[in-house]
């Protein structure tokens, strides 16, 4: 009698830890299943690459090859080509950041509280943000000549609007509720601040930030194939115009490198300081 | 209720919004008049919309008074106070603090976080069954659970007057249930937290029953009294209550009251 009963007792409890054991496994290999499938993907692409370029069927003076390329990249890392190229570029696009985050995000944060100043600029954050920043170019070159300045306006340009938009979004729709809360318990000004509406903001602000730094480099590598200065851009433009095609492509994977390091790098922070947004 | 001094005092209160698309005015509450005494707890039902959040908002200092008196220890509300907290009809957890540090959130503000009302606040998360929890996330609680920190939060700073917006609302039936009991074993617990005055608004004639010292019944909006019921029903109670003939027919009671609030609402505009 006590032995059936312990029997069923320990058939019950083994239903739902089956299960358990089964989903968690399964998640995980989910996630591996997208990594291998990712990288499977891109080796493919290089290796299909490799064998039109090798078979002739597509000239490697004009499209390169993995290997060229690998190639290529080995030696710029070597003799140190690159390295001038990179600092150049990241920083035009860090100063431009900078400029982008310190202006940006208060100026949006006001006029999201302001609701008469809004309306006064919304049509002109609308026209910056629907025309195509790169018609101002001309214009900017005309203003602040060739160098440095220009390509720097041009990463603010292109990155400040879309965090001037989303910050204005944030502040404007800080939900009421949470400020209430800090007004009934009669919390200062500054600590409503700080505790109540920066949190709230924040992930909002990150996700704009996200948004910039995109837009940002687009801006800063932009700016670079115009104005034919030393960066990264600008080394490809002089490096297709001299048919040095495994160089050209080393540097597009070099950018391509970069820009996925700094999204990871925005991703990282958003996880670290907005984790809770997502699930609520 | 030995102590029958009026804590709250509403006099001709009339209290109103300004519509955002053209300014004019139009009233929620308008000539409410009652008094809420020390250590009762007052339950407000009424036609939805009627004004019961704009009322209990004005107590909290969050919304002007237009006229009338509203005087909390005979003094005029103007802005909201230490001596007061809310708990808002949604859950207003904040999403980025964990369950403790909500529930200090208003000590902290107040600047009152010391050994005390660190000891307090334990006291305050194992009260509301969440001991051992401190460290979550809202995110990871459920509805009933978030309303318990929510309690516990405008419980730690030790207010004289406690006000509660439909706090139950979004729970399922159940858990509501459950909450009510919870409520009234905190209320008649004892300690720190015994004997507190409390405005508890609400739609669910039965929990206004369970719950309260006295019923005031709001009119349709813009609101004023309708009827002020008693509720004698001896403390502690306890679920079964909830089955006595007499509390239902109070319950009815209530219930026909607020529905011909509903109903006359045409006739009560120009009174
Ligand atoms: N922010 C606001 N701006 C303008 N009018 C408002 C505002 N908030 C509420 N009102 C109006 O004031 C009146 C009373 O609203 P209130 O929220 O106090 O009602 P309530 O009794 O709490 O309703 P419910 O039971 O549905 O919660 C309603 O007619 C509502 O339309
Ligand atoms: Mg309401």
């Amino acid at each position: 009698m006590t032995a059936t009963v312990q029997l069923s007792h320990q058939k019950k409890s083994a239903a739902p830890t089956d299960m358990y054991e089964k989903l968690r496994p399964k998640s995980k290999r989910l996630r591996n299943r997208s990594l291998i499938l990712g990288v499977t993907g891109i080796v493919l692409g290089l290796l299909i690459w490799q064998i039109l370029a090798s078979s002739g069927v597509v000239s490697s003076t004009f499209s390169s090859s993995p290997i060229g390329t690998a190639g290529a990249l080995w030696t710029m890392l070597t003799n140190g080509t690159l390295w001038a190229p990179v600092a150049a570029t990241l920083a035009s696009f860090g100063i431009g950041m900078a400029i982008s985050i310190v202006f940006a995000i208060p100026i949006g944060l006001i006029l999201g509280r302001a609701p008469v100043l809004r309306e006064l600029v919304d049509p002109w954050i609308n026209i910056l943000n629907s025309v195509p920043y790169v018609v101002f170019l001309p214009l900017i070159i005309f203003w602040f000549g060739i160098d440095e300045t220009s390509r720097i306006v041009l990463v603010v340009w292109s990155a400040a609007v879309p965090l001037l938009m989303s910050t204005i979004g944030a502040a404007r729709n800080l939900d009421r509720n949470y400020m209430n809360v800090a007004t009934v318990f009669s919390a200062s000004r500054g600590y409503t601040l700080r505790t109540v509406a920066f949190p709230a903001i924040l992930p909002y602000i990150l996700s704009g930030i996200r948004l910039a730094v995109g837009r940002g480099l687009v801006g800063a590598i932009v700016a670079e194939l115009f104005l034919g200065a030393v960066g990264l851009g600008s080394l490809v433009q002089v490096q297709t115009s001299n048919f040095e095609m495994d160089e050209a492509m080393a540097t597009v994977t070099v950018i391509a490198i970069i820009a996925i390091l700094i999204n990871q790098l925005v991703g990282l922070v958003e996880r670290r300081f907005a984790y809770w947004a997502d699930s609520s | 209720m030995n102590d029958s001094s009026a804590l709250l005092e509403v006099r001709d209160l009339k209290l109103g919004h300004h519509s955002k698309r053209n300014g004019k005015l139009s009233l929620a509450v308008s000539g409410l008049d009652f008094d809420i005494r020390k250590n009762e707890l007052i339950v407000a039902v009424g036609p939805s919309g009627c004004g019961k959040t704009t009322f209990l908002k004005a107590v909290a200092g969050l919304h002007p008074v237009l006229s009338g008196e509203l005087k909390l220890d005979g003094k005029q509300i103007t802005g909201p106070g230490v001596d007061r907290s809310m708990v808002f009809q949604d859950s207003s957890l904040f999403p980025w603090l964990t369950v403790m540090e909500n529930i200090v959130y208003g000590l902290k503000a107040q600047k009152r976080y010391d050994a005390a009302g660190k000891a307090r606040a334990e006291w305050l998360l194992d009260l509301v069954g969440l001991a051992g929890r401190g460290k979550a996330h809202p995110s990871e609680l459920s509805g009933g659970m978030a309303q318990r920190v929510n309690l516990a939060r405008a419980l730690a700073t030790d207010p004289e007057l406690i006000l509660l917006d439909e706090p139950f609302a979004a729970l399922d039936a159940q858990t509501r249930e459950v909450m009510q009991e919870e409520l009234l074993r905190i209320w008649q617990s004892g300690g720190a937290t015994a004997g507190k005055t409390a405005i508890f608004i609400t739609h669910d004639v039965y929990e206004a029953v369970f719950l309260a010292d006295r019923v005031v019944v709001f009119s349709a909006g813009p609101a004023h009294v309708a009827e002020i019921v008693d509720v004698t029903f001896d403390r502690p109670r306890s679920p079964e209550l909830k089955r006595s003939p007499e509390f239902l027919r109070q319950a009815d009671e209530i219930l026909s009251l607020v529905m011909s609030q509903s109903w006359a609402k045409e006739r009560m505009v120009t009174a």
